[in-house]
């Protein structure tokens, strides 16, 4: 086990030393000053200018310079957005929280649906209403997901007024920002109308929480599915029948369990992949998020906040991964891998 | 790999028959096939399909609805744009381009990834484990997260799009071939083959991917589908194709403009790239439903 | 066994709790509008550069901060466009028409906000700082956010204030050079607006004085409370203003810069009003029921204007030819959707200086492609047309209409490449003179035609950044100096009229459309009114 964590750790370490040494070489990269883009200062004086090549070491070698970078990023000093002139520390936790929790609730939304459609298409494999559900899915997953936000844009808000279409909550309330996620700031503020803003909150998250589960819940609806047939199928569940047990028991008392385990992995996988449709998704309803955040950026050429914003999610994305497969070999060692098998 | 069934009456179909017979008894996954070879009629011969020029603009039809609307006019089967310019027209250019660079984009990425990972699945030690470890990380971040990466650095535009998008398609490759490929060399064939004193690349090119060929197949048409999402993708986040390109995606995001006077300018070419999608996806479905089925029996 | 329970409890409390939320998001009546806060969201086109119109022409900057934040002097009635009483109650002309007196109001109120307390009520002091910012090159604040006051530098008005005096506290008198006409029309535009010198002598002892600009403080009947770039400005009502107000608690400007967006927001109840319907829309906004379209005849001109500073478009021949190769008529169709009456010069018909029978250029793409060949401009000439990325009355859609363009050009031998940029990078370049032509245009300030003229095409306004053709031409410039020393209307017309004709002759710019203005907003929304003279009023706005 020990092992398995050093690896992880070591691989985290050298991953997110390769993002940040690659994230200080795109100040290089992009055109103009590097200093400018590591700062985000435009226009400074002299005397300024001179200050902050000392504190980015910008005179020393290549090294040194990306050592005080790496000590900036620490220390919370990302630079400043050309755009808007802010912290983007600051503005790009913010933006990442919106999108994390659009994200949480596009993945809750996908497993309540995606689940129990799984098993009970799986259960009734071969069958009509698994042939119905598969079909589905394949519509599911084959919608490009800005299309089907459109669609429910012109359909449920413009059409029938049911839902808002832009943004987290209706600019009438003005919620301080203190976790970045919209409904516990909403909890733990001190507005007026509580309940009523919170009402807001949940109308404005159903569209986009909506259109990214659209194609999550039918990939959920499918490995759900797979496992469960062939649990199913396998000779324990054979044997279970064998000593008489019922098909309600036999499901309730091994199905679930083993049919549960070896796809949470897959399941959780599926963040990163909501991550991205959540950013595109972001763009179309005006969600706060990292992904409107970026490409925004990459509009206005705004490179210290492409710069930070492309090193938080990648750091984000690979954080993630690598501590859920850190996290799922120890608690699961039938998934380790053959060179890790010997610990 | 193949267990074959010796038993299997007089005629001995080979591997790739039986998988197509099994593919057969899919109609779902038949039919799509034939939407596919459709797109692919288009790709090549979409310009002469079309009836008009997907640039010109004819200013005496602007925004007309599609012909079956009451105020639709034949000429125009799908209507017009808010410049006068034949959608049905833009729609055919548009699978073209779109449908045509995905598959561009994916045999590119296919050759370059397998024969990367032909080369790290046939190397040992600490190179490949290494490589291998990086892979899976890379392999996590979506392709489109990785393509909206590349084109941030390097800017926008279509052929900005397709290097990054066949980039990020990549690793998929690597991955599967390289997973292959030492499973591959484990079989007794191989060892067989290498006790003849066969090189490497004989070894690869003879014995391991006329074994692999199937599985490659399943994984283009994968690719191909997120390649066409994510260049679709692209061009409508004006990240990729712009604007008087007939791309689907950047179809789409004009449409925008004109939304809600003519839904229509959306809802079609969505329409189109939800098609392409789904036969891709289903022949693919298909294709490895079929594969299980073979390899079960 | 008791973890296969364990299991399937998680997974029914996970159901049920998801399965409450989407209950509440179900059941939750689509429409709680009357359970919001009290405020108006107004859907705006994009970032203001500043909150302070002295420092910035363009109208996303004006509406948001003008006649929200500040107030003038002087003001225009919307109905009439009479100069009325602003924040001076009244004032006298001496009889040689060079000294001005300003009688003030008392006990107006500035702004109280989180970063400043004011301790004195608005008086003379503030009438002289705003001016004398603008006004005198030597003046602490004079260069703070750049030292350039494009509108006030366009009409000349620094160079025609001799001096500016505090009589008393309420009373203040301007001293002109010479006499100027449309001397009080321009205190009554939107940028000659009424800065606090308490709160500017505080930041500069603070050493921020630029902070005057981006955290405002005013007089106006709405308080700066927060602004976030691409996202919203938030405005608090000043509860002690003046004049009758409405009694909204809020307003706030949604930045929207996708017109489609915009109306969508208008439709589902987001937004209470929008900014710049675009003219394929307003079919839309007139069958819905609950939307209500207002529309004016807009004091404004939409045009094509040639870098008459680089060959070949120094030649009028050329700019003549350039013209004659566009069908205008197939342009307002396309573009403005007929919602726009064809522009024969640069004068508007609302306005009493406009030429009935001035002549309008005629479609003759052959004409054109002699005119050019004759003039060394050979087929295959590639030239740019820079597209302004926003939607102005006056040119709702740039991008599409340099589209059209490109195709007409294109059958006299030109290649034309479409130029944009994001909005202000888009007017800093231009102001650098980078581009062949562009396609802009220009609203009104006040009912004055001097407001057309001056800042549209006379050499001073090459410099402060609002003649986009870059002409320069002495003649134009006296016939426009000579009209304003008459008071007379048709002394000043016989002036006007002779300067329309030299610029249908030497084609600085291809005039193209006045259009109408729109305004788009919800049917419980009372108070808004279309100001022909500039930026939007929220003053009387309100909402059940």
């Amino acid at each position: 086990m020990l092992r398995i964590m050093l690896r992880h750790i070591s691989l985290l370490i050298l991953t997110l030393f390769i993002l940040s040494f690659f994230s200080f070489s795109l100040a290089y990269l992009f055109p103009g000053d590097p200093l400018v883009n590591l700062t985000g200062i435009r226009d400074s004086s002299e005397q300024t200018y001179a200050l902050l090549a000392q504190q980015y070491a910008m005179n020393d070698s290549l090294f040194s310079q990306y050592w005080h970078y790496v000590n900036n990023l620490f220390s919370g000093n990302w630079g400043l957005s050309f755009s808007s002139g802010l912290p983007l520390a600051e503005e790009i936790s913010r933006s990442l929280a919106a999108s994390v929790e659009l994200s949480a609730y596009a993945l809750i939304i996908s497993f309540v649906i995606g689940l129990p459609l799984g098993f009970l298409s799986g259960l009734r494999h071969h069958k009509f209403i698994d042939y119905s559900l598969l079909s589905a899915s394949v519509i599911g997953y084959s919608i490009p997901v800005f299309w089907a936000a459109l669609i429910a844009i012109l359909l449920f808000s413009v059409q029938l007024g049911w839902f808002p279409l832009s943004g987290r909550i209706s600019l009438l309330y003005d919620i301080p920002y203190d976790t970045g996620f919209i409904l516990i700031d909403i909890l733990l503020s001190d507005v007026p109308d509580k309940e009523f803003a919170f009402q807001d909150a949940l109308r404005h998250l159903v569209l986009p929480s909506v259109s990214i589960a659209i194609v999550t819940s039918t990939i959920v609806l499918r490995i759900t599915r797979r496992s469960v047939v062939e649990v199913m199928n396998s000779e324990y569940i054979q044997a279970a029948y064998a000593r008489g047990l019922s098909p309600r028991q036999v499901f309730v008392r091994h199905g679930i369990k083993n049919a549960l385990i070896p796809i949470l992995p897959l399941l959780v996988m599926q963040f990163t992949t909501l991550l991205t449709n959540a950013m595109i998704v972001e763009t179309i309803f005006s969600w706060p998020g990292i992904g409107n955040g970026l490409i925004q950026a990459i509009y206005q050429r705004d490179f210290p906040a492409i710069r930070a914003g492309m090193l938080a999610v990648s750091a984000l994305v690979l954080t993630f991964t690598i501590t859920s497969d850190m996290v799922i070999q120890i608690f699961d060692p039938a998934r380790r891998r053959p060179e890790d098998a010997t610990s | 790999m193949p267990r074959l069934n010796l038993y299997q009456e007089e005629f001995y179909p080979s591997p790739i028959q039986n998988t197509w017979k099994e593919f057969k008894e899919n109609h779902a996954a038949v039919v799509s096939l034939y939407c596919v070879i459709f797109f692919i009629f288009i790709m090549i011969f979409g310009p002469f399909l079309a009836p008009f020029d997907p640039l010109q603009q004819h200013i005496d039809f602007l925004l007309v609805p599609p012909a079956w609307d009451n105020n639709g006019d034949i000429s125009h089967l799908f209507g017009t744009d808010g410049l006068g310019r034949d959608m049905l027209s833009r729609i055919l250019y548009g699978c073209r381009m779109t449908f045509g660079i995905s598959l561009l984009l994916v045999v590119v990425s296919m050759l370059i990834g397998v024969a990367l990972g032909a080369m790290a699945g046939m190397s040992k030690g600490f190179r490949s484990s290494m490589v291998n470890h990086l892979l899976d990380s890379i392999m996590a971040i979506p392709t489109l997260l990785i393509a909206i990466i590349i084109i941030a650095i390097v800017g926008t535009g279509l052929v900005n799009s397709m290097w990054a998008i066949s980039l990020a398609l990549i690793p998929q490759f690597i991955h599967q071939t390289r997973d292959i490929v030492r499973q591959k060399m484990k079989k007794e064939y191989v060892l067989a083959a290498q006790l003849d004193g066969a090189g490497k690349v004989h070894i690869f090119f003879n014995s391991i991917l006329p074994n692999m060929a199937e599985m490659l197949v399943v994984q283009v048409t994968l690719a191909l589908s997120v390649a066409i999402l994510d260049i679709s993708a692209l061009g409508f986040l004006n990240l990729g194709a712009q604007a008087p390109s007939p791309e689907l995606g950047a179809l789409l995001s004009e449409g925008l403009s004109t939304a809600y006077v003519t839904p229509w300018n959306i809802a079609l070419p969505g329409a189109a790239i939800f098609f392409m999608m789904m036969s891709i996806n289903l022949v693919g479905d298909g294709l490895r439903s079929a594969l299980r089925y073979r390899l079960l029996r | 066994m008791n973890a296969c329970r364990q299991y399937l409890s998680r997974f029914i409390s996970v159901c049920l709790v998801s399965g409450g939320i989407l209950g509440v998001m179900g059941c939750s009546p689509p429409n709680t509008e009357h359970q919001q806060p009290n405020g108006i969201i107004y859907c705006s086109e994009g970032n203001p550069a500043s909150f302070n119109p002295q420092l910035d022409t363009s109208g996303t900057t004006v509406d948001v901060s003008s006649h929200q934040i500040y107030d003038r002097l002087l003001d225009f009635d919307l109905i009439t466009g009479e100069i009325v009483p602003g924040l001076a109650s009244s004032w006298s002309t001496s009889a040689d028409g060079l000294t001005y007196t300003f009688q003030l109001r008392k006990d107006i109120a500035f702004h109280s906000t989180a970063y400043f307390t004011p301790s004195r009520s608005f008086d003379a002091d503030d009438v002289v700082f705003s001016f004398n910012r603008w006004r005198d090159e030597n003046h602490p604040y004079h260069d703070v956010s750049g030292g350039r006051y494009p509108y006030i530098n366009s009409v000349g008005l620094d160079d025609l204030i001799g001096s500016i005096e505090r009589i008393n506290r309420y009373r203040v008198e301007v001293t002109l050079v010479r006499p100027e006409s449309s001397f009080l029309a321009n205190l009554a535009t939107d940028f000659s607006i009424i800065l606090s010198a308490e709160y500017a002598k505080q930041l500069q002892a603070a050493g921020t004085p630029e902070l005057i600009d981006t955290q405002p403080i005013g007089t106006g009947p709405f308080k700066f409370n927060s602004f976030r770039q691409d996202r919203f400005v938030r405005f608090d009502a000043h509860t002690e203003y003046w004049r009758e107000r409405s009694t909204t608690e809020q307003l706030i400007f949604d930045i929207t810069p996708s017109s489609s967006l915009r109306l969508a927001k208008l439709m589902t109840g987001e937004c209470d009003a929008m900014a710049f319907p675009t003219h394929s829309q307003l079919d839309v906004i007139r069958k819905r029921k609950e939307l209500i379209l207002d529309e004016k005849p807009g004091l404004n001109v939409g045009f094509w204007a040639f870098n008459t500073s680089k060959p070949p478009f120094n030649n009028p021949q050329v700019r003549r030819a350039l013209a004659l190769a566009i069908d205008k008529n197939a342009i307002l169709e396309a573009i403005y959707f007929g919602s726009a009456i064809p522009a024969a010069s640069i004068i508007p018909p609302s306005s009493w200086a406009f030429q009935p029978d001035s002549r309008n250029t005629s479609f003759n793409p052959l004409e054109a492609t002699r005119l050019l060949r004759e003039n060394g401009v050979e087929e295959g000439f590639s030239m740019t047309i820079w597209a302004m990325p926003v939607e102005r009355a006056y040119n709702p859609n740039a991008m599409k209409m340099a589209e059209l363009m490109q195709r007409y050009l294109r059958d006299v031998g030109i290649n034309a490449n479409i130029i944009s940029y994001e909005w202000s990078t888009f007017r800093a370049r231009l102001n650098q003179g980078l581009h062949d032509s562009v396609l802009i245009g220009w609203s009104a300030d006040n009912g004055d035609p001097d407001n057309f003229f001056r800042p549209l095409l006379t050499c001073a306004a090459i410099d402060s950044g609002t003649n986009r053709a870059r002409w320069c031409s002495k003649e134009y410039d006296t016939l426009i100096d000579k009209a304003l020393t008459y008071t007379d209307q048709e002394d000043r017309a016989y002036f006007y009229s002779k300067a329309i004709e030299l610029i249908s002759q030497e084609m600085p710019l291809m005039p193209i459309a006045h259009a109408f203005r729109y305004q788009a907003y919800r049917d419980d929304v009372t108070g808004i009114e279309i100001n022909p003279y500039g930026g939007i009023q929220f003053r009387n706005v309100s909402k059940p």
